[in-house]
């Protein structure tokens, strides 16, 4: 034991100095003809959120793929960092739900012990260093992940606040919408006629409307998108549908979701 | 010299008596289980002395804010990466406090040419049920104390922490004769304010040696919580919420007080 005292060494220097990660993943020049990783890794698809009048709504399919194989169609790629933090994977779920594990630890690590909530800048920050130390995996051809990042802003203006990232790290505050993953292009001409056209700009939604206009993204997405799942009809899967407020982090139950499913898109 | 065996306990004891000394002022800290959880009750004026150290773990400690500071620090450490590397029901305190902290302090402490840890802890970990909540005394030479909770002795679902051997007695023997585990939150909170105020009642020289009345406890009570604000936390028997270190708000205390 290392008793080092409080001098701020952050919870991925700890896991790093006790051997419990490896080190930042190899960057430097590529060689000419890197072939990229030779099979097809598995790849979590699409995922999007925005902003409406309850919080931010993040949304995902449910698909795991890899090249034309479906692996999985109930894996969750919204996922819960803490108690008013959500992140949504797009990419390859190995390195994202090992980020999304690290960057939960990270944030309660300093929480404890330094006896202060860590800001949200600081939050954000956290995961673009991951995405970051992981970019030499991700020029290798294995391990892009492509996140969005919701949460909410209790500080001196308190709001809901939502980003993107790109696979190197750089982080983009979004006032509407964002949307990551194959089915994405698609994803994001639903809300941006939505937000143009619709009765309602997506801000100004209610929350069952929000949720009829995330399903129906989703449904478009999943039409041209093989690798989107989008809502599975036949075995009854639907997506899975979180809500960042104040009052922290809501999970739409499954049942409310298949009752707006059938009233509304299917 | 030292290294003659009979200077080296010499060294030990005058060591034990420097701790003790600087120990001895220390205010009491009081954990209760109660029927929704265990609560953390301390009094004081200036620094903060209950912790979260993990999901279901909480920590009080008297003596030097450096040497708490840097047991905390590895407690935390200890405990996330545990979390980390295998998940959060895989961090237990027992554990921590048997093969991580006890052997540190121990060490520290029989090393008569370094420095000792100046502290005291009270460990409280939260069971999936009550009779697995467990209660741990860890103090500067590495001994523990539990609440006997894997072992087949009574029980006791309290812990108690303070400076003097005596006043920590005190409290125990108070506690074992009025504390329940059936105990609502606020039956707890005011049972916890008490034991506060017997371990208060007999720290120093001057202090007493038998449990004192009644009216004398409610009469210290006033008196100090006119000079002192009270600290208070507690752990959650709630199983949806894997976070169950709480610190309670004042507008919780107060109306816990009845104020």
């Amino acid at each position: 034991m290392d008793a080092a005292g409080g001098e701020g060494e952050d919870f991925v220097g700890l896991l790093r100095r006790t051997g419990h990660i490896g080190p930042i993943s190899p960057t430097g020049p590529i060689a000419a003809g890197t072939p990229g990783a030779a099979f097809p890794l598995t790849q979590a698809t699409t995922i999007l959120a925005f902003k409406f009048q309850g919080g931010v709504l993040v949304a995902g399919d449910r698909r795991a793929t890899a090249g034309n194989t479906v692996v999985y169609d109930r894996a969750d790629k919204v996922l819960e960092i803490d108690r008013h933090s959500i992140m949504a994977i797009a990419g390859v779920p190995a390195t994202a739900w090992e980020m999304a594990r690290v960057l939960e630890h990270s944030f309660q690590f300093f929480r404890r012990t330094q006896l202060q909530e860590m800001s949200v800048d600081g939050k954000v920050r956290a995961l673009s260093k991951l995405l970051r130390d992981n970019f030499g995996f991700v020029l290798q051809g294995a391990g892009i992940v492509v996140p969005i990042f919701a949460t909410y802003d209790s500080g001196a203006d308190p709001a809901a606040r939502l980003y993107f990232y790109d696979a190197m790290g750089a982080q983009f505050e979004v006032t509407d919408y964002a949307a990551t993953g194959s089915g994405s292009p698609a994803v994001r001409g639903v809300l941006h006629y939505e937000n143009k056209w619709g009765k309602k700009t997506l801000a100004k939604l209610a929350e069952d409307d929000a949720v009829t206009v995330a399903l129906r993204a989703l449904d478009t997405a999943a039409e041209s998108d093989t690798a989107t799942g989008g809502v599975d009809r036949n075995a009854k899967i639907f997506p899975v549908i979180k809500i960042v407020s104040r009052d922290g982090i809501a999970t739409l139950p499954e049942k409310r979701i298949a009752s707006l499913f059938k009233r509304s898109v299917a | 010299m030292i290294e003659e065996p009979y200077r080296w306990v010499e060294a030990i004891a005058n060591r034990a008596e420097y701790i003790e000394t600087q120990l001895a002022a220390g205010s009491p800290i009081v954990a209760l289980g109660y029927r929704d959880g265990i609560l953390f009750l301390t009094l004081g004026r200036t620094r903060q002395k209950l912790f979260e150290i993990y999901d279901r773990i909480a920590m009080g400690a008297i003596g030097h804010p450096g040497d708490i500071e840097r047991l905390r620090m590895a407690a935390i450490e200890l405990a996330s990466t545990e979390g980390f590397t295998r998940s959060a029901a895989d961090v237990s305190l027992r554990r921590l406090a048997h093969y991580s902290l006890s052997p540190v302090l121990k060490t520290a402490f029989e090393q008569v040419y370094g420095a000792p840890y100046l502290a005291r802890l009270l460990f409280a970990e939260i069971g999936v049920k009550q009779e697995n909540d467990l209660f741990l005394r860890l103090d500067y030479d590495g001994a523990i104390v539990t609440n006997n909770a894997t072992f087949a002795q009574t029980r006791q679902d309290f812990g108690a922490l303070s400076g003097t051997r005596q006043s920590t007695e005190l409290m125990e023997k108070y506690l074992e004769a009025e504390h329940s585990a059936a105990a609502t939150f606020e039956r707890a909170f005011k049972l916890g304010l008490d034991a506060w105020t017997v371990g208060h009642l007999a720290l120093g020289d001057a202090g007493v040696k038998e449990l004192p009345g009644r009216d004398k406890i409610l009469a210290e009570r006033k008196e100090r919580l006119r000079a002192a604000g009270i600290e208070a936390a507690i752990l959650e028997r709630d199983d949806k919420i894997a976070i169950r270190y709480r610190t309670l708000t004042e507008a919780e205390i107060r109306s816990a007080l009845g104020d």
